[in-house]
């Protein structure tokens, strides 16, 4: 597992920075297990990896945000702690964010260099003349040709990320670490990027470059580091591999399945059928449908759009063209005629989105039937209480009484708790946005026996889910979509991990 | 810290009981206060001051409580006062004109309801923040009352309608009566109801709110409504009581509307309060103000006090409010 | 796909049309309706009754990039104003005067920022409460009376010409000047910025926000201090309503004048016309013999509209 692939270029003898069995634990979820990980001067470093198979905990450990449970640090051969954003920064290791840390209404070189302006002549001031002269000659260095007194927040996302690199570049960064840098460019501006890559390179700048890109996998990198279950799993160079071998590495996680799935002869008949839509939250023509009685999963990369179409279902988001039948009849509008027509969403944040987390249990287990329980309008707490008790004990929520605050439950049950709220009010079809992040194993089993129950009983589900395993197991068939669009369709038999992971990722 | 963790540390507790050691401490602050003016001054306990305080204070909760629900739901209503005024002002020339009350009343009632429909339409539909949208609407109607009024004030109305504000029913001035049955009406619709309880929703959570199939929009305009009407009936008492309009009778109801619902317990950040909650909040406002009259301290201190009890308010709930998350 | 979806705004210089429309279009419509409006005397009048205004606007239109808001500024600039009156009535010193007024006003912002920045209490509510006690206090130094017979150090301030310009346009010339250097050119101008923009990144720059924020508030106090000189030279008293609601105009000019609610986008010459819209405006009203309630009722037209826009603008 530790054995190091060779550095680039077989004369760089040391690393620059090197990881030695770095573990991360959060309750219920070992995000990081003895991950090691060496990066050379001036390589690209691929990180490679499912959702959620610890790529970004990496990061974090790596910049700071996050401290190791266990492992050690070496900057240049020596041991070095890295225990804040501060340390991290002292060893010139500076993260790219995919949300930028720039001030939206400041100019570039205002940006670059906030908090260390060259001081003017009068106290307080900022000798614009310098300022302006250093930001050029910083630019110039990276080749990013562009006046420093532009305002930032008339940059383009490509720009805006050169000025970021910029600002890292200022702070002597050695080390720049990149999350999916090129998702939000255009071929273009991608060009531009590598171009820049390419040129901090030949400067010995070391990057470690996230990425569920093949291509960019194979052109940018120097070597290949494969994560799963927050282990890692081999480190290779791209020559020696292919896109399939690498695809086999990130797939086939272990994952306790105990819970049982019912699937029905046949499918019931049509509930939801989504014709061409298209909404303004970057999704486009899509194509979906869902019987009664069927678990449809709807995979892909996280940033796909997957959530994007089921809040344009569910009527969160506005629609801008194409149709939405439900139970034989178009719907439109609000959430509040999705929820009446029997549409229920579970957000993927649940705490977010999902609960009113300093309410009772019992509010909001009935918060979503209160027309359906009590239709004259008057609400009767004996009533709602005793709906709630009903939940409590049919989904066996652990929970003092109706009356805990629901923000004090765990993750498992407040997640039983919105399931709940929408049995509660008679939902024919669930959508679930992630329905297992954060929960611990066995209440994944409960969820999903519950799941598998409901659609036994002639609702339907459809499940958006970045546990390609658990989309495998429970799901009667699945849709892949990618930036934006359905990539394809699995049916049942079709339905592996890989071809979601081929399906979904980009491999031009 | 985790769930998980969260839920070991921390013994079960319920919001309902807090809620109920929240009033506890209020309650006793009533008394408290009491007991102190009492002691200092003899003639607070008399029958005439008593029922002084608790006229005032009814005509702090009739604005106050409708407030209350706006505050529920996370927003602010700054209009209220100006609102009072500009009611007050049209419903006294109604009455003048058509000699009627009960057309005036009507009239009062419809145009503080039409105001809180406005305040609504600027919060969901063009969404403004409400604090900065009812602020604007303030000085909207402040201007339009000014120049409706035209420096005049109205008098003498008829005495059947003085009686609403100053008349008495079995020893009691009947804005007290009037209280009780609205300080029912506020409990009852914001706990027994179904859209008191979306109300409650909607102030936790907007979001979840939402997304459980709550008609959001809707349900923020009835309450910009119910607090608009609220305030409209306020100025009928009020033209009823004073027997008279002017333009600037608003300018000194808002921040004790809003002080007596922060101290009664209502969060600014929405989702937790109660009507009545808001009546004790009015009371110890009223109590705190009649005191300093009773000791002779000049009436020029009260928005001070005011002031600083607002702020006093608001920093006593992010306190409990940082406690319980 | 959602956090994909960063829309790069319009360029601040686009804005000028906005503003300026509504300016140019008062000027014409009050050129064509009212009698005088135009008149060189009128004009300089405009810009001369602006001054205070000025004063008001342009540190709120700092505070309102921090995405706070100052309620208090017309009631503190109140309480300035006596102090003003009553310590130069009684020492003869206007500068005196000056000093009382300024340090009220900054001990004011300072505890608008305080309440703001390290209580944590919404801007809104923090300086409704400060309203309250700088009106309560506005009564009991005065007793609820105007203070008159303030030295003519005072009054010539307000009267007084500067190589034949008045002498407030000066003072309202320099304060611009010095706000527009504050802002642009200098660190703190800088991190008022990032305050309502980004605060993370003054956080990761090692610079804490809550010293900054307290800094805006203050800054806006101490101008109220400022202003109050010159209110209780213009109306040659000490009022307890003097400034009443001039914290609405103040907001009413940063929001006309283009300045964000969110995000931290200031535009200093922005609230500058913006100011001078709402003395037209007022100017113009008055001239027709509309009394100073529409006025007040159509500058709150104005603050919604333009707040709706704004709205309109950051949602596009």
């Amino acid at each position: 597992m530790n054995a190091h692939v060779s550095p680039p270029g077989e004369t760089a003898a040391a690393p620059l920075l090197e990881l030695r069995g770095i573990s991360k634990a959060f309750p219920g979820v070992k995000a990081l297990d003895d991950v090691s990980f060496a990066l050379y001067p001036g390589e690209v470093h691929m990180l490679l990896g499912e959702n959620g198979a610890g790529k970004s905990s990496l990061m974090k450990v790596l910049c700071g945000a996050y401290q190791a449970d266990a492992g050690e640090f070496f900057y240049n051969g020596e041991k070095v702690t890295i225990a804040s954003t501060a340390d991290a920064q002292k060893l010139g290791i500076a993260v790219i964010f995919q949300e930028f840390s720039l001030v939206p209404y400041l100019d570039i070189a205002q940006n670059i260099f906030l908090g260390r302006e060259p001081k003017g002549r009068i106290p307080g001031t900022i000798d614009r003349r310098r300022i302006l002269a250093d930001a050029k000659r910083l630019l110039d260095t990276i080749g990013f040709e562009i006046d420093p007194s532009i305002i930032v927040n008339t940059l383009g996302v490509a720009q805006q990320q050169m000025v970021e690199i910029a600002k890292a570049i200022s702070q002597n960064a050695r080390i720049l670490v990149m999350d999916e840098p090129t998702a939000a460019l255009s071929d273009r501006e991608t060009e531009l990027l590598f171009a820049l890559i390419a040129r901090l390179k030949a400067d010995g700048v070391s990057i470690v470059y996230i990425s569920h890109r093949m291509a960019e996998v194979f052109a940018l990198g120097d070597r290949i580091t494969v994560l799963r279950d927050g282990r890692r799993i081999d480190g290779v160079k791209p020559a020696d591999v292919t896109p399939d071998q690498l695809v086999r590495m990130m797939v086939g996680r272990t994952v306790d399945m105990t819970y049982p799935r019912h699937f029905a002869d046949k499918p019931g008949e049509v509930l939801l059928e989504v014709r061409n839509l298209t909404a303004p939250s970057g999704i486009s023509d899509i194509n979906i449908e869902v019987r009664r009685g069927e678990i449809v999963g709807l995979c892909g990369l996280v940033g796909s759009g997957r959530t994007e179409v089921a809040r344009a279902i569910f009527g969160a988001d506005p629609v801008a063209s194409g149709e939405i039948v439900f139970d034989g009849k178009p719907i439109s509008g609000e959430p509040d005629i999705a929820a009446r027509r029997g549409i229920a969403l579970i957000p993927e944040s649940r705490k977010s989105e999902g609960l009113a987390l300093l309410r009772s249990v019992g509010d909001n287990l009935v918060v979503s039937a209160l027309r359906k329980l009590f239709p004259s309008g008057l609400f009767d707490p004996r009533g709602s209480q005793r709906t709630a008790d009903g939940l409590i004990r049919q989904l066996r929520i652990a929970t003092p009484s109706a009356r805990q605050t629901v923000g004090l439950l765990s993750g498992g049950n407040q997640q039983k708790v919105v399931i709940g709220k929408w049995l509660a009010a008679g939902a024919k079809l669930f959508i679930f946005d992630e329905p297992t992040r954060g929960i611990d194993v066995g209440a994944k089993s409960e969820i999903f026996a519950l799941i598998d129950r409901l659609v036994a009983e002639g609702a339907a589900a459809l499940m958006i889910s970045s546990e390609q395993v658990e989309i495998c197991h429970v799901c009667d068939r699945a849709y892949v979509m990618r930036e934006g669009r359905v990539a394809g369709h699995l049916t049942r038999n079709e339905l592996t991990e890989e071809n979601i992971v081929r399906l979904g990722m980009h491999h031009a | 810290m985790t769930d998980i963790a969260k839920e070991a540390l921390s013994p079960p507790r319920s919001f309902l009981s807090q809620d109920a050691i929240q009033l506890f401490y209020r309650l006793l602050a009533v008394l408290l206060i009491c007991a102190v003016l009492a002691v200092l001054n003899e003639s607070f306990l008399s029958l005439g001051n008593i029922l002084n305080v608790l006229r005032q204070a009814s005509l702090t909760f009739f604005i106050a409580s409708g407030l209350t629900l706006v505050v529920l739901t996370a927003g602010l209503d700054l209009s209220v006062g100006a609102n009072v005024a500009l009611s007050a002002c049209i419903a006294g020339t109604v009455i003048h004109t058509t000699g009627s009350p009960v057309l005036g009343i009507l009239t009062g009632l419809a145009c503080g309801g039409i105001v809180g429909l406005l305040n609504g339409i600027m919060v969901t539909a063009l969404r403004i923040p409400s604090f900065i949208a009812t602020y604007g609407m303030l000085w909207v109607l402040n201007g339009l009352t000014y120049w409706y009024m035209a420096g005049e004030t109205l008098h003498g109305f008829p005495a059947g309608f003085r009686q609403i504000g100053s008349g008495y029913l079995f020893g009691l001035p009947i804005p007290v009566y009037l209280l009780l049955v609205f300080l029912g009406i506020g409990t009852l619709f914001a706990q027994r109801t179904i859209w008191g309880q979306e109300i409650y929703a909607i102030g936790a959570n907007p979001v979840a709110a939402r997304l459980s199939g709550i008609p959001v929009t809707r349900r923020l305009l009835l309450v910009y409504t119910v607090s608009g009407t609220m305030a409209g009936l306020a100025s009928i008492i009020f033209l009823s009581r004073l027997n008279s309009a002017e333009a600037d009778i608003g300018e000194s109801l808002t921040l004790p509307a809003i002080a007596a619902v922060l101290i009664g317990g209502t969060s600014l950040f929405g989702g937790v309060g109660t009507v009545f909650g808001t009546f004790i909040g009015a009371l110890i406002l009223t109590l705190v103000l009649n005191g300093m009259n009773l000791l002779s301290v000049s009436a020029n201190w009260q928005p001070l006090v005011t002031g600083i009890i607002v702020i006093l308010a608001v920093w006593l709930d992010m306190k409990t409010r940082r406690r319980a998350q | 796909m959602r956090e994909a979806a960063i829309v790069s705004q319009a360029n601040p210089l686009q804005r000028i049309p906005g503003v300026a429309i509504v300016l140019g279009a008062l000027i014409v419509l009050f050129g064509a309706i009212a009698p005088g409006f135009l008149s060189p005397a009128n004009l300089s009048n405009v810009l001369v009754q602006s001054t205070i205004l000025t004063m008001l606007a342009l540190p709120m239109t700092l505070i309102i990039m921090t995405e706070g808001l100052d309620l208090s500024m017309g009631a503190v600039l109140t309480l300035t104003s006596l102090c003003v009156a009553i310590v130069s009535l009684a020492t003869k010193s206007m500068l005196l005067g000056l000093g009382a007024g300024v340090l009220v006003g900054a001990a004011f912002g300072t505890v608008n920022g305080w309440l703001v920045a390290i209580l944590g209490i919404p801007p809104f509510v923090a300086t409704l409460g400060t309203l309250g006690m700088a009106q309560g206090l506005s009564l009991i130094v005065s007793d609820g009376q105007s203070v008159v017979g303030i030295p003519h150090s005072v009054r010539d301030i307000y009267s007084a010409t500067l190589a034949g310009v008045p002498v407030p346009i000066v003072i309202a010339l320099v304060t611009y000047a010095f706000f527009h250097a504050l802002l642009y050119h200098t660190r703190f101008g800088s991190y008022v910025f990032a305050l309502g923009g980004n605060r993370e990144a003054l956080r990761y720059a090692g610079l804490s926000p809550n010293k900054l924020l307290i800094a805006v508030y203050a800054l806006g106090g101490t101008m109220a201090g400022i202003a109050g000189l010159l209110m209780t030279a213009r109306m040659n008293s000490g009022h307890p309503t003097a400034g009443l609601g001039l914290e609405f105009d103040a907001i009413a000019a940063v929001a006309v004048g283009g300045t964000s609610f969110e995000r931290g986008n200031g535009w200093l010459l922005g609230t500058l016309l913006g100011v001078i819209s709402v003395g037209v405006l007022r100017n113009g009203l008055n001239l027709i013999s509309l009394p100073s309630s529409v006025q007040v009722a159509s500058v709150g037209v104005l603050v919604i509209v333009a707040l709706f826009l704004d709205g309109l603008r950051s949602r596009a």
